[in-house]
């Protein structure tokens, strides 16, 4: 496989984690979803910087699209991975909610 | 009628929802398997199976085959009665030529058109479509069902409804309803972003099937609402508003005199015979134009017009694989000279608009992960409905076994139909494709009467066992028939191995995609409706033991 094809699909494998992640983060900034993942809910404080955490992974998501595509067809493969990685949280937030503990270890579980 | 604007909305997402979900669900299913359309063929033709290739020369390869083409002869018969005088032996009035490719195409599709002398109608044309093998210009047999792109993307846009394109506007409409539904959907929805990530698979049915309704409708919901729309886009000038073609008629053909002297490419024949250029110079130099333009790329598409007439003109497009619009930069040269008439100026901003909009729809991109994006949105799409039908039962099962209407007892076979029925459908006419003797006369109709036997047997066997749902219990034919799609998934692998020795083995070993990608796709059906299958059936034997046990209770 040619040199420029594999960096191609670092970067869009790079902007779908990202994706997945900010997804992730926006989800654990929510009180609900916190109560699942750490069984307690999140100091005000805490909660914001997962919610700026999350928009920049989301920003950063869309920069890696456009990194590796032409503009008109790096704004679909974003749109697309949202929904992908939204999805993903929403499943792993259903069956497996503590795995998403990785992605913000800083926080500490319920006494 | 209804106290609130919420509860108008509701009405209107339920009703129309339910009718056309059924529509919906084909054109949610069948596009998403239309995305990989190519590959699919590559399946159910195994003599294609092997490399895409590039447009191949016009004048070791095309021109051969192009001059090997004439009109087949029924049609030449069906138009005889509109002709003054006699038909030609030989049709020599070529009004065009063309070749079309995509980065996705082994084969190469062909098309000519012919003028015919003493044709009432000037405009009617005869017309031919061949295959060939680009590699040498060797024919291809083009009775074969290209399953993909010839019969699950027609059934996308038009259920193969094609008397008075009563499909398309079905569909057309559909689409419309889809926006309606989109729309109140969200009104519905009072908390859009606060329940973004909720799916709870614990609580009661009722309560799981919403959440996945939503979760599937609000993830993918800017590719649900583009995708209506674009289509709609595409229909709209082609079907719903042909105004040049019809009550514009004079008007169109003198704007088109108009625009082709604006252009500087002739119009009609001159009536003077001429020869024809070099034309893989024209394509050589058309590359290196897009190439000096800084957008290097491959021939999509190759038209000559009035081939051997003085006006005959030859029209080069870039194949649109790095970008979402379609095949473009058009590149006209004279034909008898091979001289530059003219280079299609970039596209306006509203013509940019146009063509990103209708190419964000028909993807002839070549983008691997943007295509399973979409299929992901089609089958989120998908699972939008499915789980529209299953909250719509549910909400009215028990109330409706109470008062002992039959309503949602059909509405769930329907359900069962067009949700594992249509699945089954899909993989009836692929087993079908691998099971039916090569050399059978109209194979290609064999394939889609078992399409169609298979669905038909899908609603009757959903009707029959539909009984339980008028006492509010689920209908045993969802379970039943996710095993059947597991047998049938399989069964197709297997055969595709038997048949044609192509085992995912051998095709990953060969990485070649088309083939592994589908046998795998079919892998992964298996496994999932087993799953659903088993998990349906462990439900069923729990319900069934409360159920005795109750039974017992009231007993004693």
């Amino acid at each position: 496989m040619p040199e420029p094809q594999i960096a191609h699909g670092w970067l869009l494998l790079g902007a779908m984690l990202a994706c997945a992640a900010g997804m992730a983060w926006l989800a654990l900034a929510m009180d609900v979803h916190a109560r699942q993942v750490w069984g307690r809910g999140l100091a005000p404080a805490m909660a914001k910087g997962l919610r700026v955490l999350g928009a920049l992974a989301l920003a950063a998501g869309l920069w890696l699209c456009l990194l590796a595509d032409h503009p008109t067809m790096a704004v679909l493969v974003w749109v697309m991975a949202l929904a992908v990685g939204a999805l993903a949280v929403a499943l792993l937030l259903a069956w497996r909610a503590r795995w998403l503990r990785a992605l913000a270890p800083w926080v500490r579980r319920a006494a | 009628m209804f106290h609130s604007f919420r509860q108008a909305m509701a009405w209107l997402h339920t009703w129309f929802g339910l009718v056309l979900g059924f529509v919906l669900m084909a054109a949610f299913f069948f596009g998403a398997l239309s995305v990989f359309d190519r590959e699919i063929d590559r399946w159910a033709i195994p003599a294609t199976r092997f490399e895409p290739q590039p447009m191949p020369s016009f004048e070791k390869v095309l021109r051969p085959a192009f001059e090997r083409l004439q009109p087949p002869p029924e049609m030449v018969e069906a138009m005889r009665p509109r002709v003054d005088g006699p038909m030609p032996e030989r049709f020599d009035r070529i009004a065009y030529w063309s070749a079309y490719t995509t980065h996705r195409d082994p084969v190469l599709a062909i098309y000519a058109g012919w003028e015919v002398p003493g044709a009432r109608n000037p405009d009617e044309q005869l017309y031919a479509v061949g295959t060939i093998d680009p590699r040498d210009g060797t024919p291809l047999p083009d009775d074969r069902l290209k399953i993909g792109s010839g019969f699950f993307f027609p059934l996308h846009y038009g259920l193969t409804l094609d008397w008075k394109n009563l499909g398309i506007w079905i569909v057309g409409f559909s689409a419309l309803v889809m926006l309606a539904a989109l729309v109140s959907g969200v009104v519905m929805h009072r908390k859009l972003f606060r329940e973004l990530f909720t799916f709870r698979p614990g609580k009661a049915r009722l309560r799981s099937a919403l959440d996945l309704h939503n979760l599937t409708g609000v993830v993918a919901l800017p590719f649900h609402f583009f995708f209506a729309f674009t289509g709609l886009v595409i229909f709209s000038a082609t079907y719903y508003f042909p105004l040049g073609h019809t009550q514009l008629h004079e008007l169109h053909e003198l704007h088109e005199q108009h625009e082709a002297a604006a252009l500087g490419l002739p119009h009609g024949r001159s009536g003077v015979p001429a020869g024809l250029a070099n034309v893989d110079a024209m394509v050589g130099e058309a590359q290196r134009r897009w190439e000096a333009r800084g957008m290097a790329g491959d021939v999509g598409f190759l038209v000559l017009q009035h081939v051997g007439d003085a006006n005959g003109y030859v029209s080069v497009y870039r194949a649109g694989t790095d970008r979402i619009a379609l095949v473009g930069q058009g590149i006209h040269f004279k034909a008898d000279t091979g001289a530059l008439l003219r280079e299609d100026p970039p596209a306006t901003p509203v013509a940019r608009v146009a063509e990103f909009l209708t190419g964000l729809h028909l993807q002839h991109f070549r983008h691997w992960l943007l295509r399973w994006l979409y299929v992901f949105g089609g089958l989120m799409g998908a699972v939008c409905i499915a789980t529209g039908f299953v909250f719509f039962v549910e909400k009215r099962k028990r109330q409706h076994a109470r008062v002992g209407s039959q309503g949602v007892r059909i509405v769930d076979a329907l359900a069962v139909t067009t949700v594992t029925g249509m699945v089954l459908a899909a993989l009836g006419i692929l087993v079908a494709n691998r099971l039916l003797p090569e050399a059978l006369p109209g194979r290609g109709d064999w394939e889609r009467f078992a399409f169609w036997g298979t669905w038909a047997l899908a609603l009757v066997h959903a009707g029959w066992r539909s009984a339980p749902v008028a006492r509010g219990l689920p209908n045993p034919a969802w379970r039943e028939q996710c095993w059947a799609i597991a047998v049938l998934a399989l069964a197709a692998a297997v055969l595709n191995w038997i048949t044609t020795g192509d085992h995912l083995l051998r095709t990953l070993a060969a990485g070649y995609w088309p083939v592994a990608g589908l046998d795998l796709a079919l892998l992964a059906v298996a496994a999932i409706a087993a799953a659903a299958g088993h998990r349906l059936g462990r439900r069923a034997e729990a319900a069934a033991r409360i159920g005795a046990h109750g039974g017992e209770a009231a007993h004693a």
